[in-house]
């Protein structure tokens, strides 16, 4: 459905978008994760045939994101990061504009959605709050049943109740064999719907994997306490932990399952005194994995060798 | 009137369109009400040619007879103010029609739906020439109509010349507004630009009878496909209508060029 093929996008000097390679297959939920900055916008509207690429190719179904933008446009419904609407006019407007540059009547559809989204039509956009933009949006989006969305931070700004809508809707999209990519800044937003998350940093994808093998990965939360002080180094070279930290007589660290007999095997070799293992939240697991912070070193190489691995 | 991007550009100009309109009709009635008092001092006439050859020039159209209805409109009307007035309106508009929607981030929403890029600026421009040519018609209508109520009879076929040839005027500095927002997206410049070049264009053609340099480029400023026929008593003539015509399509086409290859502002 979509394909990108080595995208780099410079702007001036700067390159905003590095080598992106990815492929989104029918029926498939593709999260767009990075920071703020990373490129994801950038990405998003080079296959909208807004930017033009300097190197390599965007395609939607074979068409050229940049060549044939128009036809690419036919078939593919967006939402901009920041939606901006015709002030003067009121949703109903907004429909009726677009449907007329559709050269369809999706007068009903619009309706229903809105409905949905408890988004009333008949208000001028330059009244709308930030949310029911967005919600204006993702109906000018859905409403001439596109085969593929694009989605730049779709659901910020809308509330939770609302966000279970919209993921319903994006879930009869993708049975019907339509594909979603959905940008975010956080896992949260895409974890319920996403089939596969890429993580884009600097430009650069440095991971596509499986949300399902992201679970998989899912880190537990261990933490000890022993009779005696106890030194970081013996616990260092366990294969797969992370984010270890001994304080004292304290060990704390997040270890995917693998790790775990080995390294309940290192805590119980002394005395202790308290042990804790909890199921971190998938998030987490994520943060650890691809620091969305913007730390710098240490979460980039960690995100580095984890592309490898995914790779 | 959300049926297209061109009726959808001039329901944004509406109630600007409107003013203009009001505005234009105003001034026009205002240069009639004063006729009946110009008309009854012939020294007026006098005073004109008293003043320098370069002011002469300038502010009016140096044969013009003050004391004849199609003088007097040329003097006050045609030399000065209704150009000023229609250049205005068409390079706003010109500058307006891509840059406006980059500067208020709604060309995203607009080209995210299957409309070419070429069609956005064609039917842009077309709101562009349906504008000024509407406000060329009214001025031309009023100088005509409230002409009529104080004895300033002028031919309505010299006037309707008048104001084809003040309309192209117009589209020619709109058109160039339009390929420079196309091309760049910056509202500023594709409006000071043709504002900068217009003046230019007046003083080439005003002044290349003083002026040596001037008179050997005084054909290529738009100003002499507008005026210096002198329409109010010749009519249309077709050779400018043709120069202005074939320079508005060379814009028009640098505008659709210049928009489809570059990068378009989120």
């Amino acid at each position: 459905m979509v394909q990108l093929a080595g995208v780099t996008k410079q702007f001036g000097r700067n390159t905003a978008l590095d080598g992106v390679s990815l492929t989104i297959g029918p029926g498939e939920v593709f999260g767009y994760l990075g920071p703020n900055g990373a490129g994801k916008t950038t990405t998003i509207r080079l296959l909208m045939g807004m930017l033009r690429p300097t190197s390599g190719t965007a395609s939607v179904l074979g068409l050229d994101a940049w060549r044939q933008s128009r036809e690419v446009h036919r078939v593919v419904g967006y939402v901009p990061g920041e939606p901006a609407l015709y002030d003067r006019l009121t949703g109903r407007q907004h429909v009726a504009y677009c449907a007329h540059l559709r050269h369809r009547d999706d007068a009903n559809r619009a309706a229903e959605v809105a409905a949905r989204l408890d988004l009333d039509l008949d208000r001028p956009a330059r009244t709308l709050s930030r949310g029911n933009r967005q919600k204006l949006a993702v109906v000018l989006a859905v409403m001439s049943r596109p085969r593929l969305l694009v989605l730049d931070e779709p659901t910020s700004g809308i509330d939770p109740l609302v966000q279970q809508v919209f993921h319903s809707i994006l879930r009869e999209h993708t049975a019907d064999g339509g594909s979603v990519l959905f940008s975010s800044h956080v896992l949260g937003e895409v974890e319920r719907v996403a089939d596969r998350i890429g993580v884009v940093r600097g430009g650069k994808l440095v991971a596509v994997e499986r949300l399902q093998d992201l679970a998989a990965r899912s880190l537990h939360r261990v933490r000890a306490r022993f009779a005696g002080d106890v030194a970081a180094e013996d616990f260092a070279g366990l294969p797969g932990v992370r984010d270890l930290l001994v304080e004292g007589r304290t060990l704390s660290c997040n270890a995917p399952q693998s790790a775990l007999d080995a390294l309940l095997k290192l805590v119980s070799a002394r005395e202790v005194e308290d042990f804790e293992c909890s199921e971190a939240p998938l998030e987490e697991t994520f943060l650890s994995y691809y620091g969305m912070d913007q730390a710098g070193g240490t979460a980039l190489s960690a995100a580095g060798s984890a592309a490898q691995h995914a790779g | 009137m959300l049926a297209s991007v061109l009726l959808k550009t001039l329901r944004d100009q509406g109630r600007l369109l409107l003013a203009w309109a009001v505005s234009l009709a105003l001034i026009v009635a205002t240069y009639a009400a004063v006729w009946p008092s110009v008309q009854s001092q012939p020294s007026i006439s006098g005073f004109i040619e008293q003043m320098p050859e370069a002011f002469r020039s300038l502010f009016a159209t140096s044969s013009a007879d003050m004391s004849t209805p199609t003088g007097y409109i040329q003097v006050e009307l045609l030399s000065f103010m209704g150009p000023i007035a229609v250049l205005i309106y068409a390079i706003s508009a010109g500058a307006g029609a891509i840059g406006g929607e980059e500067d208020r981030h709604t060309m995203d929403l607009l080209l995210s739906n299957p409309v070419g890029r070429g069609r956005v600026v064609v039917d842009k421009f077309l709101a562009m020439v349906l504008g000024t040519f509407g406000l060329a018609a009214v001025m031309g209508v009023s100088l005509v109509l409230e002409g009529s109520m104080v004895d300033l009879v002028l031919p309505p076929d010299k006037v309707a010349a008048a104001m084809l040839h003040l309309a192209l005027l117009g589209v020619v500095f709109g058109s160039l507004a339009l390929a420079l927002s196309a091309a760049t997206g910056r509202t500023g410049l594709s409006r000071g630009v043709p504002a900068v070049l217009a003046v230019l264009a007046y003083i080439v053609n005003a002044l290349a009878p003083l002026v040596d340099v001037f008179d050997r480029i005084q054909k290529v400023s738009p100003f002499f496909q507008y005026i210096a026929h002198d329409p109010l008593r010749q009519g249309v003539a077709w050779d400018s209508v043709l120069v202005s015509t074939a320079t508005i399509a060379v814009l028009v086409a640098l505008a659709v060029a210049g928009f489809r290859r570059r990068d378009v502002a989120g």
